[in-house]
Parts: C-alpha cells; structure tokens; sequence
C-alpha cells in the first residue's frame, strides 16, 4: 500500500501562455506558470521550499541554454529570489510525472511544505527534431544511417503492427483524434482552443510516416506549467479543494531490442500500470475520467489497455460509440491531450488530473470525479502513472 | 543542409562496444553480440549481459534471415541526407535466432505496396566508404 495516502495533495495549477513561437523567453514563460500556480494555492512565492523539475529539451543537437530553451531548478531559484528560503530541490531524468513523484515523496517525507513542479518546453523554430548531423555516433549509429529517427517512425512502427495484428484503422483513431479536439475548445490553456477540426481534416492531413499523419504528432510550442504540492493536512487549510495522491506506479526497463518492438511497449506499460493499481488500491472500474500521454495518439491505446480499462487490442474499439467524451463513461484526455493542448510532454495531463479531481476544470469538468489518473509516457523507460482521488483515503 | 543538394546520409561511428559489428559488415557478413554464457544475443551490444550479468559477449555470424516484424514508411524530409530519398521504407526486423532480436533496416529495392508484416527478408551489404558498409534487407527470393 502507498505510504503516500493522505500525507500529500496538489493544491495549485499555473500555465504560462502557450503559443507556438513566443516573444518571450522560455524563463520568462516558466516565472509565469510558477507565479500562477503558487497564487492559484493562495500561497505566496515566499512560502516556497521546494522546487523540481525535468529539464530537457528532446530535440536533438539542441544547445540546452538555461532559461533559453531548458529551464533548471537552479535558474529558477534564482530568479524566483528563493536562494535562502529552500529546503529541497531536484531535477529528475526521465518525464516528468517521476519529478513529480520525487517530490511527493520529498513533501511525504517532510523535507519541504510546499513544493512546485514546473515544465517548461520550447519550440525551436525550423523542422521539430530533425536529424542534422553526418555522423551517426552511438545509440544513433543502428538508425540513422537508415533514415530513422522521429519517434513517428519508430513508435509508428509499433502502431503499424497494431493496426496490422488487431484490424485498427485510422478512421478508428480519428475519434479520438476529434475528441481531444472538442476537448481543446473549453480549455481556455490550449493552443487548438479555437481551431475546429473534422473528421475529413484528419483523413486528409499530411502523412508524415506511414501510418502516421501530421494530426497524430503533438504540436511543439513554447510554454510552462506548475503544480503546487502540500501535506494533506496545509492542503485542507488552503482554498481550493486538494487533489489527493493516492499511488503510482513508474518505471520499466527500457527494451533491449531495437524499435522498441510494439511487445516491449506493452510489457512496459503494463508494469507501470499493475503498480500504480497496487499503490492506490483500487482499479479500472473506480476511475471517473483518464488523461493519457499522446505525445502521439496511438500511445493512448496501449495505455489503456495496460491500465486494464480494456482487453490487449481492443481500445481502438473501446474509444467508440461516445466512451470516451466528456459525458461517456470514460472521459479521456478531458483537457484536450497533448494534441490539442500542446506539446507540455506530460506535464497537461498531470495539470489536468489535479484540476479535475479538485472539481476546478472549468466548462469541462466532469461530474462526480472520486478518482482520476494521469499515465505518462511512451511505456517503455521513463513512464510513469499517479492516481489522483477527492477523499484523503 | 537540405538547400544544398549535397547533404550525405548519418555515417555510423563504431564504438568500442559496436566495432566488431562494422567490421563483420566491412566484410560482407552478418554479425550479431551474443552471451557466452547464457547463449542469448543482444543488438543494439551490450556491456555485460542484462539477463545473466556475464561479461563474456562475443560476436557471432547469423544467418541473415529474418521477419518483417512492422514498418514504416518515410514521407516527411527529416533526416539530413534523405531529402531526396522520400518516400522510403523503415523496417524492423526480427531476426531469426532469437524472438524479438529486431533491426533496423531499409528495403531500398521494394516499393511501399510490397511491404508486409510478417515477409521474409534477407541481409545484403551496401558499401558506404572504405571503412563503413552498411547491412540492408531485401525481399526474400
Ligand atoms: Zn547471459
């Protein structure tokens, strides 16, 4: 069982603006979603002890500039004048639902009062993630030099094997895709927030890799977003209603095959999920609404299936027939997804579990939500799930 | 890069870890890290065998013959050097000695429409420079 049950909550959600290109600097944007955040608590910046973050830009030859296109606990402790008030700090490897984790944890174990997790992403401008150099130097040296490299060739590859082995198509997956959209539309965060999608768009969309089009990427933008975490006991002094952490589950070995081959994707997934299950103590069937990692939109049926909520190849027909809408039995990705909120890489579905479970997610908040999860990441290596529930218990 | 129409393909560095497997290719053959110990083969190679910490990881010749385990196929201009070549086909390969012993290939003489899962392929060698020869697949016969 989690030792984490009532001892610690989410209290507070700050977004920077999240735009494409932005005029300001990426540390600019992270002092805004962090200023926020730390307001929305109803704490002030001085009441902050604790800091964390994963900072990384995945893009490959990127110079990771602080405050330019990473941003670093250490930067913001300066620039946030937190030099002699913190207690705590960390900065994590993998994504960023394991920072969040360490600073649960961190907040479990008393070293900090209130701590914030922040993300900050930026688009460099040009042709996301292109590979630039003529060399191909370790683990780039089996890939490169056949033309491989976007995660939409080789997890498409997994996805490719999918749609072959369970008879999913991509007009399954345009539910989805639209879902998250519509989603996006009552997310005054979102970068889609305005731009309306249909069906056609998506069958029609640019076809990047094979069976990967354009609108099953993220979409890379500049932004940041922060989430305050307490003791359960500050959290019921403060005004918003806590997001308990109930349990998670994290890590799985990285696949020792090349791919990875869509089997170690599942198996990762599914060890991650079975934990998370374990920690939190309940299942599938006690959880209101999921948000699901889709830096690419195949990744939210291998979550699905791996957390149990369907059978190994059935979630492209799981996700039918309304399941997955804000009124269906399931709402997945209520805040738009990745997709449609931009690319924050997990940090939105962290943010939006937080604000769901709190009974805060604006026009689309759904009713009665006991107990919620956000899954993160692309299953093998570096995933990680939390389960969020209203009651401390 | 792209502007200039001279850009060359990634040109793999062997490592310390990774030499034997480009010398084996320099020389027209197939060779893949095995463990001494508990038989199983590895690729991309490894330091000490993740299932049975043995140090004694030797490269051995496979037979070449494998399994298209999934593809995909490359439209976007993304990696230096290829701009030219979309669209082009990526595989994963599963090779015969071992379940889910994959890698990564082209099938640069196949169009998109001829890619299966599950096809059988076989290993050729494609001559990149004195020192570098790349292992590619092509349809079995
Ligand atoms: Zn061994």
């Amino acid at each position: 069982m989690s030792r984490l049950k009532d001892k610690v909550a989410a209290v507070g959600v700050g977004y920077s603006a999240i735009e494409r290109t932005s005029s300001r600097s990426l540390g600019a944007l992270t002092m805004e979603a962090i200023r926020r955040a730390v307001e929305d608590a109803g704490l002030a910046i001085e009441d902050i002890d604790g800091l964390a973050t994963f900072p990384e830009i995945p893009v490959f030859g990127n110079p990771h500039v602080d405050g330019v296109d990473v941003v670093s606990t250490s930067y913001m402790v300066r620039m946030l004048g937190l030099e002699g008030r913190l207690r705590w700090h960390t900065q994590t490897d993998n994504l960023v639902p394991n920072t969040f984790i360490e600073t649960a944890n961190a907040v479990a174990a008393g070293a900090c009062d209130y701590a914030v997790i922040f993300r900050a992403m930026h688009n460099p401008g040009g042709r996301y993630n292109a590979y630039t150099s003529n060399l191909a130097v370790g683990r780039h040296q089996f890939t490169a030099p056949y033309g491989s490299h976007r995660g939409y060739q080789y997890y498409g590859s997994a996805y490719q094997r999918y749609m072959h082995l369970y008879g999913a198509t991509r007009e399954h997956m345009a539910t989805l895709i639209l879902n998250n959209r519509r989603n996006a539309h009552l997310n005054p965060n979102a970068y889609f927030r305005d731009v309306p999608l249909t069906k056609e768009d998506y069958m029609n969309a640019r076809m990047l890799a094979d069976p990967v089009c354009l609108l099953d990427c993220d979409i890379p933008v500049d932004g940041a977003a922060a989430i305050v975490l307490t003791s359960g006991e500050r959290a019921r002094a403060l005004p918003n209603a806590p997001a308990y952490v109930a349990g998670y589950g994290q890590f799985s070995s990285p696949s020792l095959s090349m791919g990875p081959p869509l089997e170690h994707l599942v198996e990762g997934a599914t060890a991650v999920a079975d934990r998370m299950w374990e920690a939190a103590g309940i299942g599938p069937g006690d959880i209101r609404l999921a948000q699901f990692y889709d830096g690419y939109s195949f990744f939210v049926y291998f979550w699905l299936e791996a957390c149990g909520f369907c059978k190994v190849g059935e979630a492209f027909e799981f996700i039918q027939d309304g399941r997955i809408e804000l009124e269906g039995e399931l709402p997945v990705n209520t805040f738009g997804g990745q997709l449609g909120e931009g690319r924050l890489h997990g940090m939105g579905h962290l943010a939006e579990a937080v604000l769901q479970t709190s009974g805060r997610a604006g026009e689309r908040q759904v009713r009665s939500v006991d107990a919620t999860l956000a899954a993160v990441g692309p299953m093998n290596g570096g995933s990680a799930a939390i389960v969020f529930t209203r009651e401390p218990v | 890069m792209a502007e200039t129409g001279v850009s060359l393909p990634p040109l793999p560095v062997p490592d310390e870890l990774t030499k034997p497997f480009w010398d084996a290719a320099r020389e027209g053959r197939l060779h893949i890290q095995r463990c001494q110990a508990c038989r199983r083969y590895y690729h991309p190679p490894q330091v000490i065998c993740p299932k049975c910490v043995s140090s004694s990881l030797e490269f051995e010749a496979v037979s070449g013959k494998g399994t298209i385990h999934s593809f995909s196929v490359m439209r976007d201009q993304r990696v230096q050097g290829f701009e030219e070549k979309v669209p082009y086909i990526t595989v994963l390969v599963e090779l015969d000695e071992q379940p889910l012993l994959t890698i990564v290939t082209n099938l640069p003489d196949a169009a998109p429409e001829d890619v299966r899962t599950g096809l059988r392929v076989e290993v050729w060698f494609e001559r990149l420079t004195d020192e570098i020869t790349l292992p590619q697949f092509r349809l079995a016969r």
